[in-house]
């Protein structure tokens, strides 16, 4: 075994393998990581800097570009726009998605698993072919250009995935636990509140994670559902503001990087809840 | 089945859930398509004309187009994107120094915002000040420095290459699957003298063969659906030549052409539904057959 692997790793096809490796690796590297370091170096340089040599570091770090974004744009409503704007939808569709999820997992019922499915397959809907439709919801409700229309909207949209997540974590909790509790007088409602959902911690994390990203980064949605900046949210600032960049261009580079901020930083913690979330089958089918 | 003895309860669980779906999912699935017959212009009521919204849009040049770039994005997502997302893939998993470290990196683009990330894009593909001209320039290729979004022959292309190298997202599904292939499978290979192509061709692929068709579904999906970071970055021009169905379907919904938006959105959901029909039967009977690592 030790020999023919040391005789493997001289021959030719074994350097060509690892040449080939590592040429890919950092290919990918430069293409997806590169540009985003490019991009929060240039935030940091005057507009001089930027248009004649984009690839130097600045001469002085101009921190003001950042206050100058929050100036200009109104960028500090559009972001707490935002934050409200994910923090409840989150909220509201762990709280909905785990309701049903607890249903589906630990009862039994008719039509169950068809409810299950049918719950499920709504991932593969293409949500944008939906958009006068939910234009009309929204507006009929008489939420048109209000924060809630977008909460419930996203709440709605994120359902499908949210209750696989959270349905997928709570069917691994042995149900031994709930048969005591029941035994020692448990209601169905204190079997949720008390048992499942403290145990289930782990999975609403998961796809609250998930739920946050989504709605921190939702664009289309935002764009046709409201129209004024009291409702609109920071990705939408950074769109319809470049008019008024147009003479500060790493004013409005700046106003990006803070807009990727909080799901780089919510990244940075969760990666490892996020990836297993994805691998725990997002996408099995 | 006996009636369940909560079910009071449950219902009352499953309530929301189903609310929010059927307003939400249900209900506009059947508005759209029985609105899509019609002449709508979303305030007075809609007129029913059977089939004219459908013949009128395939009888538009644009909107052929626009089918055409959708399926080019369907083709480049599912043909370019998901063997490089396997290849990258069949890389980490046999964790080259790093490889956790790489994993996140690829995977980063997945949680900025597409507002954010084409907005980069277009100052990297700027024609005045934009990097890629930049570079081309250092590197003494002042002839190939161009209008990218702006020039019709390079702005398509353009778009499809932000998106089709952000392989984070198949990559991460890929690569959980390959790490279920148990290791010993390799050492036995190796013992009889494979070199690593061949067992990645003849171990690997083989069983990876399930996820690499569900992902290969979806990405044809979503290119079928593809409409944002082609929205922000050219909005379709220049002369349509980057435009997509979502596009269309966005311009008629402002228009108040509601009838021809919602013919357009049935089209989407009709192509979507067939596309992952067509694979699913496509690879059923072998999916039967093998064993593989789901």
């Amino acid at each position: 075994m030790h020999k023919t692997r040391s005789l493997n790793r001289t021959s030719p096809v074994d350097i060509m393998a690892r040449t080939g490796k590592w040429i890919y690796l950092i290919f990918f590297l430069i293409l997806t990581i590169l540009p985003l370091i490019w991009l929060i170096i240039s935030s940091f340089k005057t507009n001089y800097e930027f248009e004649t040599q984009p690839f130097a570091l600045p001469v002085v770090w101009q921190i003001q570009n950042y206050i100058k974004a929050f100036q200009m744009a109104n960028l500090g409503r559009l972001f707490l726009n935002s934050v409200i704007v994910a923090i409840c939808t989150t909220a509201f569709n762990t709280l909905v998605a785990s309701m049903a999820a607890f249903a589906i997992s630990r009862e039994n019922f008719r039509f169950k698993n068809g409810l299950l499915t049918i719950i499920l397959s709504g991932v593969l809907i293409p949500i944008i072919a939906l958009m006068v439709p939910y234009f009309k919801i929204v507006s009929g409700l008489g939420l048109y250009d209000t924060l809630p229309g977008l909460i419930i909207t996203y709440s709605a949209i994120n359902i499908p995935i949210s209750v696989f997540l959270i349905h997928g974590f709570m069917s691994t909790i042995p149900k031994e636990l709930e048969e005591a509790a029941i035994i020692d007088g448990c209601s169905f409602t204190q079997r949720y509140t008390r048992i499942v959902l403290p145990l289930s911690i782990p999975g609403l994390v998961t796809s609250g994670t998930f739920v946050f990203i989504y709605c921190w980064n939702e664009f289309t949605y935002a764009m046709l559902l409201t129209s004024s900046e009291a409702s609109r949210t920071l990705q939408l600032g950074i769109r319809f503001f470049r008019s008024q960049f147009v003479t500060d261009y790493t004013s409005m580079l700046a106003a990006i990087v803070i807009t990727m901020v909080p799901t780089i930083f919510v990244y940075i913690f969760m990666h490892n809840r996020i990836i297993s979330g994805m691998t725990s089958g997002a996408v099995k089918g | 089945m006996r009636v369940n003895k909560n079910w009071k309860q449950i219902i009352l669980f499953l309530l929301p859930a189903l609310i929010l779906f059927g307003v939400y999912f249900i209900y506009p699935l059947g508005f759209v398509i029985v609105t899509s017959f019609s002449k709508w212009n979303g305030i007075s009521a809609p007129v029913f004309h059977g089939f004219k919204n459908y013949i009128e849009l395939f009888q538009d040049e644009t909107f052929r187009l626009s089918m055409r770039n959708n399926i080019v994005w369907a083709l480049v997502l599912g043909f370019v994107q998901i063997p490089l997302a396997a290849v990258m893939a069949m890389i980490l998993a046999r964790k080259p120094k790093g490889w956790k470290f790489f994993r996140t990196a690829y995977f980063l683009p997945n949680v900025i915002s597409q507002v954010a990330l084409a907005m980069m894009w277009l100052a990297i593909y700027n024609a005045e000040f934009g990097i890629l001209n930049n570079l081309l320039e250092m590197m003494g290729f002042e002839g190939l420095t161009r209008n990218w979004l702006g020039n019709m022959d390079t702005a398509f292309p353009a778009v499809l290459v932000q998106q089709v190298f952000y392989i984070g997202y198949f990559m991460v599904v890929i690569l959980a699957s390959r790490m279920g292939i148990p290791d010993s499978y390799y050492e036995a290979a190796e013992i009889d003298g494979a070199n690593v192509f061949q067992q990645e061709f003849y171990i690997t692929l083989p069983m990876l063969k399930p996820i690499l068709i569900t992902t290969m579904t979806l990405a044809l999906a979503y290119g079928m659906r593809h409409f944002e970071s082609t929205y922000l970055m050219t909005n379709g021009g220049p002369a349509h030549s980057t435009s997509v169905m979502g596009i269309l379907l966005y311009r008629n919904l402002g228009a108040l052409n509601y009838g021809e938006s919602n013919a357009i959105g049935a089209i989407l959901i009709v192509f979507g539904g067939a596309t992952i029909a067509l694979i699913r039967w496509l690879f059923s009977r072998n999916l039967d057959a093998d064993d593989g690592i789901q």
